[in-house]
């Protein structure tokens, strides 16, 4: 603490790093071979109960951890191009565990990939088909009419656009957490689909669905370093088994992207990256008119300061453009995955989350 | 803090790390930010797809001949697996509730665990912190 820049190196300080770098890289060699021998942590082992399946849907309850729980449960409704489990990734990592323990009933609506044969799905089929299906399954499942939302990045999208179009309830509360709304501003996803140059059709016509790669590497490229960046940080961390428990959790998450149906791929490239019709107010699900401002519930908006997917200016027009007098936009520290999941959401956005979600569950 | 860390080559070397990180991501941001970029990659990603559709095809053709499963059959019978599991969960979900209907409804949930009264109130409304 007492060195100055500038001044001469602490020999005593350097030796201590020394001792403990060569300390380090013994470990990195015992622990780097155990990590290539052993399969890894299992995320997503709350456990849970397979209510409803139908296709690429999935709806899961979660035992309940507490005697008494909110009167209205919770939906969540995950991104289609990811696993839920980024919501359960280990106890004490889970955002599903943490609302079990503040007393939710807690459902998700998680999605596989889809087969060949529901290539033909489109944003209709979602909003007005599996939504409403979840929703029906849960009110079912847990004999109460009111229900409240939770949707993730698309998942978010998908839960306005049910919003939108089922303005006669259940829906009690919508929380969204990093919601894109004004599709020009994803800037290199506005390029890479370029309609001067992206043939969307020919794409879907010829391989039916997306492929996860494809998603993959498209996500990928929005940072085509952090890749290789996290390789070097694992190899440098090693040695310490939480980093490696953390970090082997995400990267399989990462790796475990799924392929979008054709036809949905289609829509939203047309829709929503070309025609921006959710921004502008155009746009329709099946016929019915899915403007923002049909949302009376309450809202709240949950957005990541440093998000290189959905960048701020994508989301911020969400809670601007609602109807609803109840409503709230948090910005918090933290990137688009680190908001929910990982020890920034522990400490930020799980509180702000349990005490907007817990006043108006009851 | 900030003065010390000047001096730790460790510090210096994340540093350059991060700095070099921020650089290449910013410099490539920059590249792909362009409509050459995208014409390139859409030309390229055009012709890959449609090679790959090919070779799927003519794979296919050739794993029939060899009387083997294709990776879509594999990946096919694994889902359906999976199909299965969750037909499962559904039958004990389903067990669970007819258990429960059984003992008349006496508010039992799970594994015979009594069932949660949705009674709950915010800890703000009890005058209590969240």
């Amino acid at each position: 603490m007492n060195a100055v820049s500038g001044s001469p190196l602490d020999i005593g300080s350097v030796s201590d790093r020394i001792q403990t770098e060569v300390q380090r890289a013994i470990q990195r060699s015992i622990k780097g071979v155990e990590y290539i021998a052993s399969s890894g942590p299992q995320p997503g082992a709350t456990p849970k109960d397979t209510i409803r399946s139908r296709g690429t849907m999935q709806l899961y309850h979660y035992r309940p951890m507490t005697e008494e729980i909110y009167r209205i449960p919770v939906l969540i409704v995950m991104a289609t191009t990811n696993r839920g489990y980024i919501l359960d990734l280990a106890p004490g990592q889970s955002l599903i565990e943490f609302l079990l323990k503040r007393g939710y009933d807690v459902y998700m609506l998680d999605w596989t990939a889809p087969k060949p044969e529901e290539k033909s799905l489109r944003l209709d089929d979602y909003v007005l088909g599996f939504i409403p299906e979840c929703v029906r399954a849960v009110q079912e499942d847990s004999g109460e009419t009111d229900i409240n939302i939770i949707g993730y990045c698309a998942g978010g999208m998908l839960s306005t656009l049910y919003a939108s179009t089922h303005t006669d309830g259940p829906l009690k509360n919508l929380v969204c957490f990093t919601t894109p709304i004004d599709f020009t501003q994803m800037k290199l996803f506005q390029n890479f689909s370029d309609r001067r140059y992206f043939d969307v059709d020919r794409l879907v016509d010829s391989v039916g669905n997306v492929p996860a790669e494809m998603i993959m590497t498209s996500f990928d490229m929005l940072r085509p370093a952090a890749r290789t960046m996290g390789q070097i940080q694992l190899w440098e961390n090693i040695w310490n088994d939480e980093f490696v428990k953390s970090y082997r959790m995400m990267d399989k998450w990462g790796a475990d992207t799924l392929p979008l149906a054709g036809e949905y791929f289609r829509q939203m490239t047309k829709d929503l990256m070309w025609d921006n019709k959710i921004f502008n107010d155009t746009m329709t699900v099946g016929g019915r008119e899915a403007k923002l401002s049909n949302i009376k519930v309450p809202i709240l908006h949950v957005v990541a300061e440093h998000d290189h997917i959905v960048p701020y200016e994508a989301s911020r027009h969400l809670i601007a453009k609602v109807g609803s007098t109840d409503k709230e936009e948090v910005m918090l520290k933290g990137g688009h995955v680190s908001l929910a999941a990982g020890a920034n959401a522990v400490k930020r956005m799980w509180p702000k989350l349990d005490s907007w979600l817990g006043e108006r569950s009851v | 803090m900030a003065n010390k860390k000047s001096n730790d080559p460790v510090d210096v070397w994340h540093t350059m790390l991060g700095e070099m990180e921020k650089g290449f991501n910013s410099f490539a941001t920059q590249t792909m930010s362009s409509p050459e970029f995208s014409k390139v990659m859409n030309q390229a990603g055009g012709v890959a797809a449609g090679a790959q559709k090919q070779f799927e095809g003519l794979m296919e053709k050739y794993l029939v001949g060899m009387n083997l499963p294709s990776r879509t059959q594999l990946v096919s019978m694994a889902e359906r697996l999976q199909a299965i599991e969750a037909q499962l969960n559904e039958i004990r979900t389903l067990l669970s509730r007819m258990m429960q209907d059984k003992t008349g409804g006496s508010g039992e949930a799970f594994g015979g665990l009594p069932k949660p009264r949705r009674t709950r109130r915010p800890p703000s409304a009890a005058g209590g912190t969240p």
